[in-house]
């Protein structure tokens, strides 16, 4: 037990002349699990993709159980034994399940690929994740966090020593979390070495044994987890004191008198059942839901992505029906989908563009003819409004700005395009504890304006923290529902629970 | 992490780049060098991607004024921009097309169909306006037929118009019988000089590019192009009509066919099926070399112009210098390859 140690020293690297990571430690015990905590931008997938051998640092002393490494590159990092789950898949979509699964090192018989092998490995792996897949499914065609869990199950299967997961969690269910955590606990309990990076606070006390947090490319805090508190883990973080999860301000202002948005009855075959809710202009109400709970497509079906097999979407006291986004976006609705970067980012393009998309043909000349000038002043109106930290210049691609700001401009997309129902989606995935706060502030100043905003959201927190209703939904079906200060993290899993 | 200005390591990942001596990919074997390099480029490749284009342009013009007399004349020059207006006149909508992230390679088989149709009616008897109508119709149709199938049934556009290249082609040489046929009249396309000693051809591609490049920047339907070939989901999402966009796209490249062929028609004074043959290679590297991005979002008709005048002065300069022309095949196709390492290194250099 406890064989395997890494220790990285002084480890500094810089990208076009600035500095991220200004000679930090890190060190990791077989046998422990440390977290890694911090900010985005913080330097934390710097520090681990240099242990991976991603990249290379200016200057850094790795040891591993002793052998000193000035430098790694992948295959002296996958020699050493380090497995790296990163935030960005590395599976071959076209491939099954059993097929990532072994992905690189094909079971073989005198040459020829065993497929029962394969198939018994990816049985066994998922079976003491506790997962339930199916094998021979195109791993692209799983949802998310199903392919995370294909991600994780690879590499546990492959011999990990020191095994680096970056942010795990952000796609993966309640359930699905726990089996994580049970499963890291037992291959810590074989002498792994296991380094987590996470920003959920709950999930450091949880999981971890020992902490270390980085900000702006130094160490902030590290020692036992034990010794920490939330409040002391947070202001390391973030460098100033900041409150535990709390309730927004209680709302001074009137709501319309008619539900800008609501399901009566509303069904989707085979994954939401009998579900009725509305939410009034000027509120925010939030459908909480774990992966699979059906809230995602409940949130689809309102921007006209689905249709309901039975039941009723009203909007203003209307029925209405209509199939397709351009539709439901002329009905007043505009959609932040869970998947920045796949369904929400123009990447290359500038971020005026980016933010004026759906308002062209409102900003063009005769719906036509669209000039520069009004895509810039639409940026600025919002860049000022919703603090998008960028460069002053429009044209900057939007790829280049952070987590965070990307989506404030996504935000800001709907908020140029005047649409008085707003529908958000996982709306702070990947999104920083700050930019969060900033986030939430804003939904709640455009309730405030009248605008009705819903949220579908895995993350309970973020249910507390910015919706006047909220209604859990479990297995597709509305468990409960709670109002004002009856949302808390405790009422809203027990929901869920029973 | 998402703002770490070296995740331009993952997303350059690309296979024909970063492949190492050791075989290895990835960004552990990049130099400070390289990345240094990389910053500087980052910061100052904004304007260039064309400045570059406008510099190899200008040392084509003086290496072939260097070793001829005749290539830096009036006449000849003007003979460059004949000779690429058939060319042109294809390009400013593929430029449309490759921007949405979509190809038409039926282009170069269209004209000959056209072509040959408008010949077989002229031959025919048929008054002249009606058949330019005609014909412009059938290119137009040729264009919808490639919509449809990309749009609404949905098949790849590269196989899509690899298809009706074929098809477009035979139906030419079926309406010829195989062989060309020739007709009087209708030269004033190509002979016909109204100002400055420039035939209509050309002025008909001076058009193409004003209103290509009109629609391009101005107008919502060119933005909503550059939408759909950064990233087509969003583009959805974002209230964009993608399917009707691309449509309408291929409707415009089949109106580029249409006259394109009468053009070519004009100036050859015949309907062959061997017309246009291998012009949509020559279309895509022009496009590609102007600057357009195989993985869709990028373009300007002004870089494809510049490509198109590279394309053009390298044929006319080899051609000046007694060259066999086989070798400006070898230089077209060597080109392409050229322009796509540029597009695949550039998005290397540039993209955070």
């Amino acid at each position: 037990m406890g064989a395997t140690a890494l220790a990285a020293r002084g480890v500094r690297k810089s990208f076009g002349g600035v500095e991220v990571l200004h000679g930090v430690d890190l060190d990791a015990a077989g046998g422990s699990i440390l977290a890694l905590l911090g900010e985005n931008g913080a330097g934390k997938s710097t520090l681990v993709k240099i242990l991976a051998g991603e990249y290379s640092p200016d200057s850094a002393r790795i040891e591993i159980n002793r052998e000193v490494h000035e430098e790694m590159n992948p295959r002296s990092a996958h020699a050493a034994g380090i497995r790296m789950i990163s935030q960005e898949f590395q599976d071959a979509p076209t491939l099954s399940v059993a097929e990532n699964i072994s992905l690189g090192r094909l079971p073989t018989r005198s040459g020829i690929v065993s497929r029962r092998r394969m198939r018994e490995r990816a049985k066994r792996v998922l079976a003491e994740m506790n997962v339930e897949l199916d094998l021979d499914a195109t791993v692209g065609s799983l949802r998310i966090g199903e392919r995370q869990v294909v991600e994780i199950a690879r590499a546990l299967s492959n011999e990990a020593r020191v095994l680096i997961l970056d942010e795990p969690t952000a796609a993966l269910s309640h359930q699905e979390v726990e089996a994580l955590f049970l499963y890291l606990r037992r291959l810590r309990d074989r002498g792994v070495a296991i380094i987590y990076i996470t920003h959920r606070l709950d999930e450091v006390a949880a999981l971890s044994d020992r902490v270390e947090v980085l900000r702006d490319g130094n160490i902030a805090a590290v020692g036992e987890t034990s010794t920490f508190d939330r409040a002391a883990l947070v202001s390391a973080m973030i460098g100033r004191t900041a409150a535990a999860v709390g309730r927004p301000e209680a709302r001074d202002w009137e709501l319309g008198a008619k539900p800008a948005v609501e399901f009566r009855h509303g069904s989707l075959e085979g994954v939401f059942d009998d579900v009725s809710f509305s939410a009034y202009p000027g509120e925010i109400v939030a459908v909480y839901g774990q992966l699979g709970s059906g809230s995602a497509e409940l949130m689809e079906c309102v921007f006209g992505l689905r249709k309901l097999t039975r039941g009723e979407l009203l909007l203003g006291g209307r029925p209405v029906t209509y199939r397709g986004p351009a539709q439901a976006i002329r009905h007043g609705i505009g959609f932040v989908p869970a998947d920045r970067k796949r369904e929400a980012l123009f990447a290359v393009r500038p971020v005026c563009e980016n933010i004026s998309v759906p308002s062209w043909p409102r900003l063009a000349t005769g719906r036509l003819l669209i000039r520069r000038s009004a895509e810039v002043s639409a940026y600025e109106r919002w860049r000022a409004e919703l603090q998008i930290r960028s460069r002053d210049d429009p044209m900057q691609p939007i790829i280049t700005l952070s987590g965070g700001n990307q989506q404030k401009v996504v935000l800001g997309r709907w908020l140029e395009c005047g649409t008085p129902v707003l529908v958000l989606v996982e709306p702070t995935r990947g999104v920083d504890v700050g930019a969060r706060a900033e986030l939430y502030r804003s939904m709640r100043e455009l309730a405030r304006d009248g605008i009705a905003i819903l949220v579908s959201t895995s993350d309970y927190e973020e249910v507390v923290q910015v919706s006047d209703r909220a209604f859990v939904l479990a297995r597709g079906r509305i468990a409960d529902s709670f109002e004002g200060d009856k949302i808390t993290t405790s009422s809203l899993l027990r929901a869920v629970g029973s | 992490m998402q703002d770490d200005p070296a995740r331009a390591d993952q997303s350059a990942s690309l296979p024909i780049a970063t492949t190492g001596v050791d075989g290895q990919s990835g960004p552990a074997s990049d130099s400070i060098a390289l990345q240094t390099m990389r910053s500087v480029v980052r910061r100052r490749l904004r304007v260039p991607e064309s400045a570059a284009l406008v510099v190899v342009l200008g040392a084509l013009m003086i290496f072939f004024t260097a070793k001829s007399h005749v290539f830096l004349t009036q006449a000849n020059l003007i003979n460059v921009l004949i000779e690429v207006a058939t060319v042109g006149i294809l390009a400013c909508p593929a430029t449309m097309l490759l921007v949405a992230g979509q190809f038409d390679l039926s282009v170069g088989s269209g004209i000959a169909l056209v072509s040959c149709v408008f010949a077989y009616l002229i031959t025919h008897g048929w008054a002249t306006g009606l058949a330019v109508i005609v014909s412009i119709g059938l290119g137009l149709g040729g264009g919808v037929l490639n919509g449809f199938l990309v749009t609404v049934i949905g098949i790849n556009a590269l196989i899509t118009t690899l298809g009706t290249l074929a098809v477009y082609s035979g139906l030419a040489f079926i309406v010829t019988s195989g062989l060309p046929i020739e007709f009087n009249g209708f030269g004033e396309l190509a002979l016909t000089r109204p100002f400055l000693d420039i035939p209509w051809s050309v002025y008909i591609f001076f058009g193409f590019i004003a209103a290509s490049i009109f629609i391009l920047r101005m107008s919502v339907f060119g933005r909503s192009l550059f939408a759909i070939g950064a990233n087509r989901a969003a583009a959805r999402l974002a209230g964009i009509r993608v399917n009707r966009t691309i449509f309408t796209t291929f409707v415009l490249s089949g109106f580029g066919v249409g006259v394109a062929g009468l053009v070519a028609a004009s100036q050859t004074g015949e309907g062959s099926g061997s017309t246009g043959t291998g012009y949509e290679l020559t279309v895509v590297t022009a496009v590609i070399l102007g600057g357009a991005s195989l993985a869709g979002g990028r373009g300007s008709i002004f870089g494809t112009v510049i490509g198109l005048l590279i394309l053009g002065i390298i044929d006319n300069g080899l051609t000046l210098l007694n060259v066999q022309s086989f070798w400006q095949q070898v230089i077209s196709g060597a080109l392409l390859i050229t322009a796509v390492g540029f597009d695949v290194t550039r998005r290397r250099l540039t993209e955070g």
